[in-house]
């Protein structure tokens, strides 16, 4: 028989209870946003018999999310990631910018990776496919609350490596940036938001001819074969910010 | 930063098998004959294995997943990592 042993990454890294966020009297103020009024009631009723949750408002689709977001002010909101009329990541980007007290929860009808990565880059704090028992919900509601950060386990290695992956590609494109003259960043700056060689020109108070030579220089160094590859460069690795920075 | 592991990249040893059956993730050296339960966690730096990632780039992915203070997300990599390596699962690349 073989011996088994446990190696786990949960010392802290995934302790209950970590950052915990006193909760009032008045318990969790939650704002149920989702297309199906059947689901919204369902929820509604489940979180209703615990005592230190409470339905504040109800959205069927992402403006009326927002909106009661704005007006309720609810401590966590649980956002469906297929809303109409603005989209769930959507929502909560709105939401996070406007109520930024406000935990998200975002449901989706599974497991999606890019959806995923949307939602923790629109503020959402966690993400629950609406397969999950409901007990699972009404624990996350919880978690979110308390400040935590819910990811369903078979997501986080995938998730990882994205990250991972991004930051080479990020890094990479860093590294070529580098390579660029001041007068070069100015113009690819200008290229990725569109700018042809007139304008470029003229923004720059420079020739055509020479804004043309710019362009070039700034293709090989990037190793892309068009203006259109360039502007796509920076915009894949979101580095427009970093050009217009370093350009000025 | 600095971790309190080797230097290098991890690498998961070729003979080691994984098997995954519902919750459980089993690892299994037949060399030893020990099997290694893994939580889902755990099983996340484990698929990072791969000899290219550096334990810097575990934590800064981990860190940003959390928003976990880098000193605790480096110190339970770090501590994932040499239980790996203690049990001869990996190996590591310059």
């Amino acid at each position: 028989m073989p011996e088994v042993r446990r190696l786990t990454l949960d010392s802290r890294c995934s302790a209950p209870g970590r950052g915990i966020v006193a909760i009032g009297d008045a318990g969790v103020r939650i704002l149920l946003a989702d297309e199906q009024s059947l689901f919204r009631e369902a929820v509604k009723v489940v979180l209703g018999n615990e005592d230190d949750l409470e339905v504040v408002a109800e959205a069927r689709d992402g403006v009326q999310a927002v909106s009661e977001a704005e007006r309720v002010r609810p401590d966590v909101a649980l956002i469906d990631a297929g809303l109409p009329n603005c989209d769930g990541v959507s929502a909560t980007a709105l939401i996070r910018e406007r109520v930024p007290e406000c935990r998200i929860l975002v449901l989706a009808g599974e497991e999606d990776h890019r959806t995923l990565i949307d939602a923790l880059e629109a503020g959402a704090s966690g993400y629950l496919t609406k397969e999950c028992p409901l007990g699972e919900l009404i624990e996350a509601a919880r978690a979110v609350h308390r400040g935590e950060i819910l990811i369903p386990p078979r997501m986080l290695g995938p998730l990882l490596r994205g990250l991972i992956s991004r930051r080479r590609d990020q890094d990479e494109a860093l590294r070529k940036m580098s390579r660029l003259t001041r007068r070069e960043r100015e113009v690819l700056a200008l290229l990725a938001e569109g700018a042809d060689n007139d304008g470029i020109a003229q923004t720059l108070v420079i020739s055509p001819q020479t804004a043309r030579t710019h362009i070039q220089n700034v293709l090989g160094k990037l190793g892309v074969h068009s203006r259109l590859e360039a502007a796509a460069f920076v915009r894949q690795n979101d580095i427009l910010e970093d050009l217009v920075g370093s350009a000025t | 930063m600095t971790l309190s592991v080797r230097q290098g990249r991890p690498a998961r040893r070729p003979e080691v098998w994984l098997r995954q059956a519902g919750d459980e993730n089993a690892v299994y050296t037949p060399s030893s004959g020990e099997v290694f339960l893994m939580n889902e966690t755990a099983l996340a730096i484990w698929h990072l294995c791969d000899g290219a990632t550096s334990p810097k780039e575990m934590v800064e992915a981990v860190c940003e997943v959390s928003n976990m203070h880098p000193d605790i997300v480096e110190e339970d990599v770090a501590r994932i990592l040499s239980d790996f390596d203690r049990a001869g699962l990996i190996e590591w690349k310059e």
